[in-house]
């Protein structure tokens, strides 16, 4: 009783406590708003004085991480990079106090600064600094300590904290893109393993190409991919180590096995294996080499990914009577189809950061990249060609990578952002399908 | 029963005695809860010279061309004049912000900004306000310059003294909204994207520049685990203001927009 009034007392008398209507104070709703690239200024990065180091003189370098830093962020579309012949080098005085009145009349929002220093021990120090051009304050500053090969990963981290801290999410530039590079005519197309950092620099080959190789997959955790070969004509997944260049077969199956896929603690592997025109799922656990069934029945059930807890994997299955999206858990259990509408959908793979699941609307004669929540709401189509394939996340769950194949034969890798902007290619020496996106490094 | 009620009414009323009293010092004392300010780690870098003169903190309106700021800075907000001032007034440098340091002198020495022309306007035609509804979609990537136009439209058609119709207030938040929105550039690719919001309590000069920093009012859908992403929302808002400023809007009505509040919700974006 006593509480009821109180409780009607407060409740009356708060609400009064707002100011009345007469004095209250105009509230206006920005319901829109614009989404043009933001301006940055990226001058070349500073050097005390300019020394020779393996990795090239302090000076060129200094452009150089500029210049990588402009093309990081150019890439994301999210970001225009001013022209950095537009500005003198920063003298290393102005690094901790720019001139932002030049830089506001440049139309620059954000100012990205920094140095390149040659230690005594051979080493190089580069630091980078971001600040906003309006409010003058300093966003973000690092410093890292590299060898001179390692001086293109210092650029990259330093993209990564001026990307995070602008906009809020994690980056992705310091990491790397595993692909099936493919030359010759199309009868007897030579395919081989090909990684490279993700703006395509480090470019390198892993296999010869005297096997066909489908499907690499990089491990979350360590330096381990898995793929599929054709080696000896028995198609099966493979794990590859990067680092000692070994390689072993999962599990032991008489039929094929593909579409491997790590977990995201990088303890266990998924794929499928095919009998009879029948394929299903397995778990491989990389420690004790133990397989376990996740399907069964007569339908092919391919393609598993995990989502980042772990605890349930999308793939694709026609069950139904065409090629669609499940969920399930983990264990196999409680499979629950989450794609309908027109056409078919394949090759799901579940983002990093969970909201969203990328796949395969295959459609009206065309293969289109298109992303979907795991509940099976919100599809929407983010790419629209004629062959758009293999999706694979950014480490940050931002950006999809995919392959587009032309009817011409050619085939190439493309990103896109998941608002459906910025599709744009990624360079290869070669064609290239297949992608996988990496973790950071 | 009696007895009990009469308890209860002394004790709600003591206990409301208590809460306005205590709302009353929370809202005088309670610093700005500024997602902005919040600490973040920095590796200080030990090769940078060191800085020689420690930078004064300052927020000028930013401009779009070139041309010199014409914020003042740090400064009081000035009491809101008792009368209104005659339309179109030329919105130059506030005559009731006293020039209290070397920018502001600096500001007040330079060039007044291009201003109203001293014709008057026909009145806004409905196919005018259309397309200034029009201009506040994304496409306008630039301030549009119809918002200078319609706000003297909106000044030449408000009686003087007249309180703020709702009609009104729905005019001047437009004009607002049509500056505002041109400038800014929500971060709609994030995951949390959908449940983000954020209120801005904004104070201008009456020359439409900012006379305080925009502050933070509050803010939806932060959570643990998207503080990063919730700290990058409230700066493109608080960008979004700084890039626009300044405003023009009618000097006739400056007590109604001297301060207001800025609710940035980007759910027509995604």
């Amino acid at each position: 009783m006593i509480r009821t009034l109180v409780a009607l007392f407060l409740a009356l008398f708060a609400a009064q406590l707002r100011p009345a209507p007469g004095w209250a104070q105009l509230r206006i709703d920005i319901t829109s708003g614009t989404q043009a690239a933001m301006p940055v200024a990226i001058p070349a990065f500073s050097t005390g004085a300019a020394v020779q180091t393996p990795a090239g003189n302090t000076a060129e370098l200094g452009r150089q991480v500029a210049d990588i830093i402009s093309n990081n962020l150019s890439g994301t579309g999210l970001f225009k990079p001013l022209p950095a012949a537009a500005f003198a080098a920063p003298t290393v005085a102005q690094l901790n106090a720019p001139p932002f009145g030049s830089y506001r009349t440049a139309a620059a929002q954000a100012l990205v600064t920094g140095f390149v220093t040659a230690n005594p021990d051979g080493t190089l120090t580069i630091g980078c600094t971001l600040y906003d051009v309006f409010s003058e304050e300093k966003l973000a500053a690092q410093g890292f300590t590299v060898t001179p090969a390692g001086w293109r990963r210092a650029a990259h981290k330093c993209s990564d904290i001026v990307y995070s801290r602008l906009t809020g999410e994690s980056g992705y530039f310091d990491s790397r893109i595993v692909y099936v590079a493919e030359s010759g005519p199309r009868t007897k197309r030579v395919k081989r393993l090909a990684v490279m950092d993700q703006d395509g620099a480090n470019h390198r080959f892993l296999t010869s190409g005297a096997s066909l190789v489908l499907m690499p997959r990089f491990s979350p955790v360590n330096e381990t991919l898995s793929y599929m070969s054709f080696q000896n004509d028995r198609p099966r997944v493979w794990i590859y180590n990067m680092s000692t260049g070994q390689q072993q077969p999962v599990g032991d199956f008489e039929s094929m096995s593909f579409a491997g896929r790590f977990s995201p603690d990088g303890r266990t592997l998924v794929f499928s294996v095919t009998r009879a025109g029948n394929s299903d799922i397995y778990a491989y656990d990389v420690a004790s080499r133990a397989t376990r069934r996740l399907t069964s029945g007569n339908s092919i059930d391919t393609s598993p990914s995990f989502s980042p807890d772990g605890r349930r994997i999308v793939f694709e299955s026609d069950r139904g009577g065409t090629q669609q999206l499940y969920v399930m858990n983990a264990d196999g259990s409680g499979a629950q189809r989450i794609s309908f509408g027109d056409g078919r959908a394949g090759s799901p793979v579940w983002s990093p950061r969970g909201d969203l699941i990328a796949f395969t609307r295959i459609q009206g004669g065309k293969f289109r990249i298109a992303v979907i929540r795991p509940d099976g709401s919100g599809e929407r189509l983010l790419t629209d060609s004629w062959q758009d394939e293999s999706p694979s996340w950014a480490p940050n769950g931002r950006v999809i990578l995919f392959s587009r194949s032309e009817q011409s034969g050619r085939s190439s890798l493309r990103s896109i952002d998941l608002t459906g902007r910025n599709d744009r290619r990624i360079p290869t020496p070669l064609d290239a399908s297949d992608p996988a996106w990496g973790p950071l490094l | 029963m009696t007895e009990g009620r009469a308890f209860g009414i002394a004790a709600g009323l003591h206990l409301l005695l208590l809460l306005v009293l205590s709302v009353g010092l929370a809202g005088r004392m309670a610093p700005d809860p500024d997602p902005d300010v919040t600490p973040i780690e920095f590796v200080e870098i030990s090769d940078l010279a060191t800085v020689t003169t420690p930078r004064k903190p300052s927020m000028e309106a930013a401009p779009q061309e070139p041309e010199p700021p014409s914020a003042s800075e740090d400064m009081p907000v000035a009491p809101p004049a008792p009368d209104m001032q005659p339309p179109p007034a030329p919105a130059k440098a506030a005559p009731d912000v006293a020039a209290q340091d070397a920018i502001a002198e600096a500001v007040a020495a330079a060039p007044p900004r291009s201003q109203p022309p001293s014709k008057a306007k026909p009145a806004v035609t409905a196919g005018q306000n259309a397309a200034l509804v029009d201009k506040s979609k994304p496409k306008a990537a630039t301030k549009p310059r119809e918002a200078d136009d319609f706000a003297r439209t909106i000044e030449a058609a408000i009686p003087k003294q007249a309180k703020l119709s709702a009609i009104q207030a729905a005019t001047l938040e437009q004009a607002i909204r049509v500056q505002i929105a041109p400038c800014w550039n929500p971060p709609i690719g994030g995951a949390d994207v959908a449940e983000m919001t954020a209120v801005l309590r904004i104070r201008l000069n009456r020359d439409g520049t900012v006379a305080a920093p925009p502050e933070f009012v509050s803010q939806t859908g932060a959570t643990a685990g998207n503080q990063a992403y919730a700290r990058a929302f409230v700066e493109t808002a608080r960008r979004a203001v700084l890039r626009c400023a300044p405003l023009q809007l009618p000097a006739d009505l400056y007590s109604y927009w001297r301060e207001f509040e800025l609710n940035f919700d980007p759910r027509l974006m995604t």
